[in-house]
């Protein structure tokens, strides 16, 4: 047992949260989707195969699955370049109007859906005012060029560096100045100082937000709807038709599962590749990293020209989300433009509606509560995961991971069906109808994203800081609160952001455990989404979109906005 | 580092929310209390069919009648999904809205009681259940429709679903669904294959029926997410899809296109939607009276005025929307075995989905 386990093992603070947390994942986790699993795969108390021979025969399901595997993989290239560009001329490079820049590339962290996705038919759409202009210039072009895997891969590259915006953001700002100034005085160029210095210790950030892009092609959903067509369809659309129909849900816990084995596959390997490496600075006393200047003249240029390129490219979209808003449903589909199609008509429906707000309020305090549980969770369990690692602790980890296994239908239905009766695991209580469930099932699904960058915000700490507080006489809880706290409480905060955001318009797993009193937002929206209303209501989804940029904005304002430098 | 004021930023947002929730609830009166959905007198109605205006003014309509009611609005399936997923602790007291087949689904599930309301003597007791759990509220064609535009003609128009990929000028003009989790899309499907009923056939059809699917699917353009049937085919993009009678009326001027529905012989799917008593309700006595009111001549009227619905109610017809009982009633209804696709329409939407649906 090493030193620092025993030490931990002293507090009953630590043995009281220890036990929470397996608690916790037995409860939510794990008995609720093996009681729902095994309704599942043994409906008649004898294992089925039906499952793997149906996708096995059919061309469809394996043409959308290496789809969805060629678009994760895509994307973890495309998005890791445009990523770590936009964070380096952001916050690494010299580059005049960072800060502005800043401003562009974090639109992807207020918006997204279909309607992120409609944003860019606006522009490079049949027709799009880019396509309008291109037609011009190329005659013969086709009016439908931005559409299939290409159109697929842009848009969610472009729409996806939000992580790195916020992660690589803040783990750049922890490189020493001392360090990148040594390299230079030894004579490495500013590329070479990039490649050796800066990113290897970029190394547990890149590998955790590459998970996570990796997951996020795998799962994508909204864009290949749109724009893939025929030739580009993914998998996830056909998981959700079978979680909805019990006696397919075997079809889709299983393709959900090989998504979920495939991001855990990726999660070991880069685990691997990232074990025993140092990713921190070795300087005594660590100066604050100063903008460095591209020397060469060229790439200086080249660098200005395609970061403001992007910055034109990300801004656009949403901003013609927020004036279509004015427009009627007419006008988004055909992406004209005209003094008459502009109304406040759904601004009103939205806004003076007798309970308008009310969902929105709820939304609120749904993904307040959640982000402030998840980040106390996890920033403790993050920690005492990365110290101690033995089989235990590993299975534990892995276990936290479940959300990320099962499509989010089923972990709703797994949850609802347990604890409709009373369950001695959690006093005796009966959770379905109460408003502690949809809390329960979005703190379970925030879990893993938190876990995994939380813990690469720990392994960018060194050991030595600790050691030199135990030196000092601090105690263990002193240490953390005064030494790594502070150190981690930027990912911290940018995760919990993220999380925050992320789940103001969640409809998937709301719409099966929200207390009819306590609706979120998310099903607000859909509701007005789904056509089962008699008229078309495409303009109000533009609205609400244009609402929870506002929110997200303002929480982005809360957690960035106000900090002094522009670090 | 400012980052540090997250945490007291989000607690503060969190109990600002609280304290204005405390004000600004719906419900502030009723406490949030575990298992029995709402506050004692409120009665939480699960429903597909309340979005786009109809909700707020049933409550209002509800309200003046003494009934304090609360909605959980969601998709036809999801609903299905939720209502059996709770089977053991309802939190709905009634629902209504979801058509014959998930209805159906509902009862096998063992979801519904028992209730013959008030109004059961006005309705044809056909369109329902024989076994008193559910009851017919409104009934509506799912059409094909087409745009007047492409066919001035309206002779070289589509005249039912199997000439869309028989005849080779309609390659192509038609939207196809783009998933089948949709209840028009569903029934459009078991439209289809109802006509090929085949009881050794694969999942009760024969081969010539999943032939024409696979056609229909395989020339057909599909629906694009995001973009409505009426604004594809304003924009020349398609020329026919699939679309309910109200749905029609509404985009019609919306998009400002003049529509036509097919009117084939064998008739179209005329789905009804029902309603139902939830089992468990612990406002059982509540509940009965809200169908007896919901269903009963003068709010069915009053709903049809407002909603271009078709109500199923007798009683109700006279004083309904007149233009909308005359369009319904120029359909001839198909023909479906619908407890035949109850039985099947799960297979069918998994095998169409895996096989068929990218043509």
């Amino acid at each position: 047992m090493s030193p620092w386990l025993r030490t931990m093992l002293r507090s009953p603070l630590v043995i009281l949260l220890a036990l929470v947390l397996i608690w916790f994942i037995v409860a939510f986790l794990l008995y609720p989707n093996v009681v729902n699993l095994q309704q599942i795969f043994f409906p008649h108390g004898s294992f089925t195969v039906r499952a793997f021979t149906k996708l096995w025969e059919s061309q469809r399901a394996l043409d959308s699955l290496r789809n969805s595997f060629v678009l994760a993989a895509v994307l973890a290239v495309t998005v890791n370049a445009v990523g770590i560009f936009v964070v380096l001329v952001t916050r690494y490079f010299a580059v005049r109007g960072a800060r502005l820049l800043w401003l562009g590339y974090a639109t992807t962290l207020i918006y997204g859906g279909v309607v992120a996705v409609a944003g860019y038919r606006f522009v490079y759409g049949d027709h799009g005012y880019a396509t309008r202009l291109l037609v011009k210039l190329i005659p013969g072009l086709d009016p439908e060029w931005f559409s299939g895997m290409l159109a697929v891969v842009v848009v969610m590259t472009l729409t996806t560096t939000g992580y790195h915006l916020l992660f690589l953001s803040s783990a750049i700002a922890r490189i020493d100045q001392q360090t990148v100034e040594a390299a230079r005085q030894l004579g490495a160029s500013t590329w070479r100082v990039l490649w050796r210095v800066v990113l290897p210790m970029l190394k547990p950030t890149l590998f955790a937000v590459t998970v996570l892009t990796f997951l996020g092609g795998l799962t994508a959903f909204a864009a290949p709807q749109v724009l893939g067509g025929r030739q580009f369809e993914t998998i996830t659309p056909m998981i959700l038709t079978f979680a909805g129909i019990p006696s397919s849900r075997d079809l889709a816990v299983t393709l959900a599962l090989i998504l979920g084995a495939a991001t855990l596959l990726l999660l070991a390997i880069l685990n691997r590749m990232q074990a025993g490496g140092t990713y921190f600075s070795v300087a005594k006393v660590s100066a604050t990293l100063q903008r460095q200047r591209i020397e060469n003249p060229v790439a200086n240029v080249v660098v200005h020209v395609v970061a403001y390129g992007l910055f034109v490219v990300y801004l656009i979209p949403p901003a013609l989300i927020v004036v279509f808003s004015f427009t009627d449903s007419a006008a988004i589909s055909t992406g004209r433009l005209s003094w008459d199609s502009f109304t406040l008509a759904n601004y009103e429906r939205v806004l003076t509606h007798a309970t308008a707000s009310w969902p929105i309020v709820v939304s609120i305090v749904y993904a307040g509560v959640t982000a402030i549980v998840v980040i106390a969770m996890m920033l403790f369990v993050a920690r005492f995961l990365q110290k101690v690692v033995n089989a235990f602790t590993i299975t534990l980890e892995y276990l936290l991971h479940i959300p990320w296994m099962l499509p989010t239908t089923l972990l709703a239905i797994g949850l609802i069906v347990t604890y409709s009766q009373r369950q001695p695991l959690v006093g005796g209580v009966v959770l379905t109808g109460t408003v502690a469930l949809l809390a329960i099932a979005y703190i379970s699904a925030k879990i893993p994203l938190t876990l995994r960058i939380l813990k690469a915000a720990y392994a960018g700490i060194p050991d030595s800081l600790e050691e030199a507080a135990a030196v000092l006489g601090a105690s263990v809880p002193r240490t953390y609160v005064k030494v790594l706290l502070p150190l981690v409480l930027p990912a911290a905060a940018a995760v919990s952001a993220l999380n925050f955001n992320s789940l103001l318009d969640d409809y998937d797993t709301a719409a099966f455990l929200a207390h009819p009193l306590y609706q979120p937002l998310g099903i607000t929206i859909e509701s007005a989404a789904v056509g089962s209303g008699n008229s078309d209501s495409t303009a109000l989804i533009f609205v609400y979109t244009v609402v929870l940029m506002v929110i997200s904005t303002l929480t982005m304002w809360f957690v960035y906005g106000r900090r002094s430098t522009n670090r | 580092m400012k980052a540090r004021s997250l945490l007291p930023t989000m607690a503060a947002l969190a109990t600002a929310a609280l304290i204005v929730s405390g004000c600004g609830s719906p419900a502030a009166s009723s406490a949030a209390g575990a298992g029995d959905g709402g506050g004692s007198d409120n009665l939480v109605i699960y429903s597909n069919s309340v979005s786009d205006g109809r909700g707020d003014w049933l409550k209002a309509e509800a309200k003046k009648a003494g009934f304090t009611i609360q909605y959980v609005d969601l998709g036809g399936g999801d609903i299905k999904n939720r209502l059996v997923a709770e089977k053991n602790n309802p939190v709905a007291d009634v629902t209504f809205g979801l058509n014959n087949v998930y209805f159906n689904q509902l009862k096998a599930a063992g979801v519904l009681d028992q209730y013959a309301p008030s109004w059961a003597s006005k309705v044809d007791p056909k369109l329902g259940d024989p076994d008193q759990e559910f009851y017919p509220i409104v009934r509506e064609p799912i059409m094909l429709v087409w745009n007047k535009a492409a066919y001035p003609d309206a002779a070289k128009a589509p005249a039912d679903w199997p000439d869309l990929w028989t005849k080779p000028q309609f390659k192509g003009t038609y939207e196809t669904p783009s998933d089948l989790g949709g209840a028009t899309a569903q029934v459009v499907l078991a439209g289809i294959l109802a006509r090929y009923r085949d009881d050794n056939g694969e999942d009760g059809v024969s081969k010539a029926g999943w032939d024409a699917i696979k056609a229909f699917f395989a020339d057909g353009s599909p629906a694009v997410k995001g973009t409505d049937l009426y604004a594809r085919m304003k924009d020349g993009k398609v020329d026919s899809g699939e679309m309910w009678l109200a749905g029609k009326q509404t985009r019609e001027k919306q998009y400002q296109i003049q529509t036509e529905a097919a009117h084939p012989s064998v008739g179209v799917p005329m789905t009804v939607q029902q309603v139902a008593l939830v089992k468990g309700t612990k406002k059982a006595a509540t509940a009965k009276k809200f169908i007896d009111w919901f269903g009963g001549a003068q709010l069915q009227a009053a709903w049809s005025k407002q909603f271009f619905t078709v109500p199923t109610n007798t009683d109700a017809l006279p004083t309904s929307e007149q233009a909308a009982v005359t369009a319904t009633d120029s359909f001839k209804s198909q023909d479906i075995d619908w407890s035949f696709v109850t039985q099947h329409l799960d297979q069918w939407v998994e095998k169409t989905t895996l096989d068929y649906l990218n043509g």
